[in-house]
């Protein structure tokens, strides 16, 4: 069926090697079908050419064509799918698919937007996770050393729900995953970043896994000691001052601060503030007055060298 | 997904070479989960190869042959649809 290769290149029979090369060359850039995507006349012309190369090419090939031994179809290579095959009406989007021939048009033109928007798929340029967002998440004291559940509004409008694990630190940031700006291309969304802010709460106040207290006591219970019940992160406990508790005296309730990360807990400071009666006491007064042994404790002996 | 080893090898291709055209931007194969090729990439291949050797295009000439055809597909394509969307209309 294939016409005479020489004649395909249009080269005389006693062409060079580089004459042949030469004039493959300049049919296939006006035919090779990548170069002329809708014209079939190209794609025959240019297979015709390609096997005509073939032969003439290979030195050998071209010697037995001469001598007769093999005809012009000789040695067709099959070509399996062009690239351009993997464009057109119905092909799927993939890295190299591009709108930017037109993207010009698009500017500002919902109709032609809708049609060609979509082409904005493929797995090159367009594809993008989405950006992380930021929140501020405000928190009660007890809410963080505890553990919540608190339900934040998004910016449009939706909802979410912030689980806030207890002993959470103030300033500490909590990741949601996928809970954050959609992605481009069905690359995945991305990330919620929630920093935790931590309202200070009346009475406990927090370093590290332990929280402090500062607990008032009555001078009759700094003398003779008593027992109590102290507020605790997880409610009130029972505790014994002991008889002669003095303001700064520290105690420990083990176990009651904040919780860690491997179950455990911190502890909770107890520090006790003797008090005095708001009104004057006419029998403290007096008492006072009567009582001895106050004559030889000096509580400011550490400041005399600055007196 | 076509592996590196078979792409090279059906592609005609050694592995440095598909490397380099790989960080040219001539290929874009699939990383995740590892480094994968379609049919699609296999095609362009050829087409890279023939465009070098065959057509004497150089390098330089290579991107800018690719990222016009790229174009004129994409041109084609919506060109395509717009034609069927009119016929449609009418």
């Amino acid at each position: 069926v294939a016409s005479d290769p020489y004649e395909t290149l249009a080269v005389k029979r006693d062409a060079t090697q580089d004459e042949i090369r030469a004039a493959y060359r300049k049919l296939a850039k006006q035919l090779h079908p990548d170069l002329n995507p809708g014209n079939r006349q190209a794609e025959e012309k240019f297979k015709d050419v390609s096997v005509a190369y073939d032969l003439l090419s290979d030195p050998e090939k071209r010697a037995r064509f001469d001598r007769g031994e093999i005809d012009a179809s000789g040695a067709e290579r099959p070509r399996e799918r062009f690239y351009r095959d993997f464009h057109g009406a119905g092909a799927q989007d993939h890295a190299y698919s591009s709108s930017a021939g037109f993207a010009d048009f698009m500017e500002g033109d919902e109709i032609l937007s809708d049609l060609f928007g979509r082409r904005q798929g493929g797995r090159g340029q367009f594809r993008m996770r989405g950006p992380d967002l930021h929140y501020r998440l405000p928190v009660e004291f007890l809410e963080a050393v505890n553990g919540a559940t608190k339900r934040v509004s998004m910016p449009d409008g939706a909802t979410l729900d912030v689980s806030i694990p207890a002993g959470t630190r103030d300033g500490q940031t909590l990741r949601l995953r996928g809970k954050g700006g959609a992605g481009l291309g069905g690359a995945p969304a991305g990330d919620a970043l929630i920093e935790v802010e931590v309202r200070p709460h009346p009475f406990f106040t927090r370093k590290d896994d332990i929280i402090e207290i500062e607990v008032p006591i009555t001078l009759r219970e700094a003398i003779l000691g008593a027992k109590l019940d102290v507020p605790t992160a997880t409610g009130p406990v029972r505790m014994t001052i002991p008889k002669g508790a003095n303001t700064g005296t520290r105690l420990r309730l083990r176990g009651k601060g904040i919780p860690r990360a491997d179950g455990s807990h911190g502890d909770e400071y107890v520090t006790f503030k003797v008090v005095l009666p708001d009104q004057p006491d006419a029998d403290l007064e007096e008492f006072v007055r009567r009582w001895s042994g106050s004559q030889g404790h000096n509580p400011r002996r550490h400041l005399e060298d600055a007196l | 997904m076509i592996s590196v080893q078979e792409f090279c090898v059906r592609a005609r291709l050694e592995h440095q070479v598909v490397e380099g055209w790989i960080s040219e931007g001539w290929l874009i194969p699939c990383r995740e989960p590892e480094l994968g090729f379609t049919d699609v990439d296999l095609a362009r291949a050829a087409l890279i190869r023939e465009l070098k050797e065959d057509l004497g295009v150089n390098d330089e000439g290579i991107s800018v042959v690719l990222h016009l055809l790229d174009q004129l597909h994409g041109l084609r394509r919506s060109m395509g649809e717009l034609l069927e969307e009119v016929r449609r209309g009418r």
